[in-house]
């Protein structure tokens, strides 16, 4: 309860002129990177990391949060107006908002997709409130080897919600960790894989990693790639929009129904406490449980706006659903929350169980900006900037990539002032566009490199503490629930799911 | 073509993996008094992307044996913007913030489109290394290498 008065506390430092700034800046440069087809609001936050190091934690951690509850909303506008989702977790808000535009109810569809992130970021974020201190309380229960049961179940489970792809999400999983091992040793005085380069010692810092795995690799997929988009921003900037056309009409609202909003919130609050799910399944699952369940089904993906609320109010939920792993366990759910745990380590804060009890005034403003978002600039930002959506997305994107290089190469020379991480930055751009070009999935690598250190401490420390009996995994209780559940996981997510899958097939 | 370019990644990325496979036994014995040493873990991540990359080798080599050769062309703008950040970085402290995010710039605009209306172009780059320089060191505090010091 002190946690949540604590948040609600919080709401007194968004009347700060500088917090403020930097939360509505964060929200406006989110909607932003959304909205630009290839751009997203990952690279946002990636861009940003660097100037965290001059703002207090707090302030930093608010413009993150707004950042990524306006980079799952902001998708919905060239879902709709282009069909083209500016981020993947809006795919679903095309099937029925791309439809409503051709009927000339474009700005209804961006209203309801506005509703639904509002509810479904507010409602997330409130559970998350709610829900955070508990987990972090029962968190404490969690000792060395079931530390080290729940990272690899973390790992297992982000690896294998790859469909499709697993052994590239294994490799490139082993990618990940094979650079968290380079620089010195955890326990024992021995630096591994420096090959005598001092820069290496104390091991590949996050700053480039991130820059250039979300940054770098992200300019250089553009520049490989011969996408245009400016003739459907071109059409579908003819159609003129007025503010109140946005406001959707209650008798729609009341059709949709509450019940639709609430699930759909849960079914992706729900996917977000899972690690490497992310917005696009959520709103993948959501909307499909509200075909399942509507009364007219052939009415979807024909421009029903209750397939834009299920899809926005689920892939927004999500942004509550991510930080709860991330906060009291350290887990990152997805590529946005691994760059918030990045800020929370850079300014000195460790996740864990610990820090909701001893650091809560760091994590109650967080919270409170993504709340504040949800309620107040997802609403707002439509209204103000809407009609002019169509003009930001066709902004020149030659001038657009050359300034995010910019920023992304001089920002990784900012943390220590080196041109070393630049060299660091450009490499891992690299590696990490060779990955995404070869349909590897860089969220497991991301996620390799950053439980990578923990999972071999932990997997040490539980062997020494057992004098090197494995068996501790399975005898000690807090493991033996983590093993059970990766389990159950890998039954539902390798072993059951293609073999009903084959089975259709086979019917079909 | 006898290797497509996925084929030569995963062969890179399985040499890759075999290298630091084989530098982490240098490291020494896995196990020691009943405890992990500091190579268990990188040997068996080695062994893991050894494993992954020989699994990748082969299903691309049998989907190679079912299908046609399907290298799409690309471009290879990529490579050059690649080989400007390399260079911006080598002349970064040396030339100083201004003339060498000026040029780089400019090259990554004329890279992204087409080579002309240089003027509007180079007015462009000037707009933006400003206003990054304003942004980093007038309003975040960071101080940024000049020529003269």
């Amino acid at each position: 309860m002190d946690f949540i008065i604590l948040v609600f506390s919080s709401f007194g430092l968004l009347l700060d002129p500088v917090n403020l700034t930097y939360v509505i800046m964060g929200f406006v440069i989110g909607t932003i990177f959304a909205a630009i087809p290839g751009l997203t609001a990952t690279l946002a936050m990636a861009l940003l990391l660097p100037l965290t190091y001059t703002l207090s934690v707090e302030t930093a951690l608010m413009a993150c949060a707004s950042i990524y509850m306006a980079g799952m909303c902001g998708g919905s506008i060239t879902a709709t107006t282009i069909n083209i989702p500016g981020a993947p977790s809006s795919m679903m808000t095309a099937l029925d908002g791309y439809p409503m535009q051709q009927q000339g109810k474009g700005a209804l569809a961006l209203g309801h997709a506005a509703f639904g992130s509002m509810f479904g970021g507010a409602v997330g974020a409130l559970l998350l409130i709610a829900v955070a201190p508990f987990v972090a309380e029962l968190s404490l229960l969690v000792k060395t080897t079931g530390k080290f049961s729940l990272l690899a179940f973390a790992l297992i489970v982000v690896v294998i919600a790859q469909r499709g792809r697993i052994p590239q999400a294994g490799l490139a999983a082993c990618i990940g960790l094979m650079l968290a091992t380079v620089g010195l040793d955890a326990m024992e005085p021995i630096t591994r894989f420096t090959y005598g380069y001092s820069n290496l010692t104390a091991g590949i810092a996050l700053m480039p990693v991130i820059i250039g795995t979300f940054a770098i690799a992200e300019v250089l997929m553009q520049a490989s790639s011969s996408s245009d988009i400016s003739a459907a921003t071109a059409a579908a900037s003819k159609t003129r929009i007025r503010r109140r056309d946005f406001l959707p009409p209650l008798s729609d609202i009341r059709k949709i129904g509450f019940g639709c909003y609430l699930k759909s919130t849960l079914i992706g609050y729900f996917v977000g406490t899972l690690p490497g799910a992310g917005g696009s399944m959520g709103s993948f699952l959501a909307y499909t449980e509200a075909v399942r369940t509507s009364d007219e089904p052939e009415s979807f993906g024909k421009g029903n706006p209750k397939g834009i609320a299920a899809s926005e109010s689920a892939n927004n939920a999500v942004c509550g659903g991510a930080m709860v792993p991330m906060l009291t366990f350290g887990i990152p759910g997805d590529p946005i929350t691994a760059i918030m745990l990045g800020v929370l380590v850079i300014n000195g804060v460790q996740p864990g169980p610990q820090l909701m009890s001893d650091q809560a005034g760091l994590i109650a403003p967080m919270l409170a900006a993504l709340l504040f978002s949800a309620v107040v600039l997802i609403p707002l930002t439509l209204y103000i900037i809407g009609p002019y959506f169509i003009k930001i997305v066709s902004i020149r994107k030659d001038v657009l990539y050359a300034a995010i290089t910019l920023l992304a190469v001089v920002g990784s020379y900012v943390a220590t002032f080196s041109t070393f991480q630049m060299f660091m930055a450009l490499g891992m751009g690299v590696l990490a566009f060779y990955l995404r070009r070869n349909g590897f999935p860089v969220i497991t690598m991301l996620l390799g490199y950053i439980l990578g250190p923990n999972l071999e401490e932990f997997l040490r420390r539980s062997l020494a503490l057992s004098n090197g009996d494995p068996t501790t995994f399975f005898t000690n209780l807090d493991s033996l629930f983590f093993v059970l559940l990766t389990l159950v996981f890998v039954y539902f997510l390798v072993i059951r799911k293609p073999a009903e899958q084959q089975a259709s097939a086979a019917a079909k | 073509m006898f290797l497509n370019r996925q084929l030569l990644f995963l062969f890179f990325t399985l040499a890759v993996s075999v290298g630091y496979f084989i530098s982490a036994m240098s490291l020494g014995a896995p196990f020691s008094d009943g405890g992990l040493t500091p190579s268990f873990f990188p040997i068996l991540v080695g062994g893991a992307a050894i494993m992954f990359a020989c699994i990748l080798i082969l299903q691309a080599l049998r989907e190679r044996a079912g299908a046609g050769e399907a290298d799409a062309p690309g471009t290879y703008i990529h490579l050059w913007v690649v080989v400007a950040i390399f260079v911006y970085i080598l002349v970064f402290r040396t030339v100083g913030y201004f003339i060498s995010s000026g040029l780089f710039v400019f090259a990554l605009i004329v890279l992204f489109s087409l080579f002309e209306k240089l003027l509007q172009k180079a007015i462009l780059t000037a707009v933006i290394v400003g206003l990054a320089y304003i942004m980093f060191q007038q309003l975040f505090g960071v101080r940024l290498p000049t020529l003269w010091g």
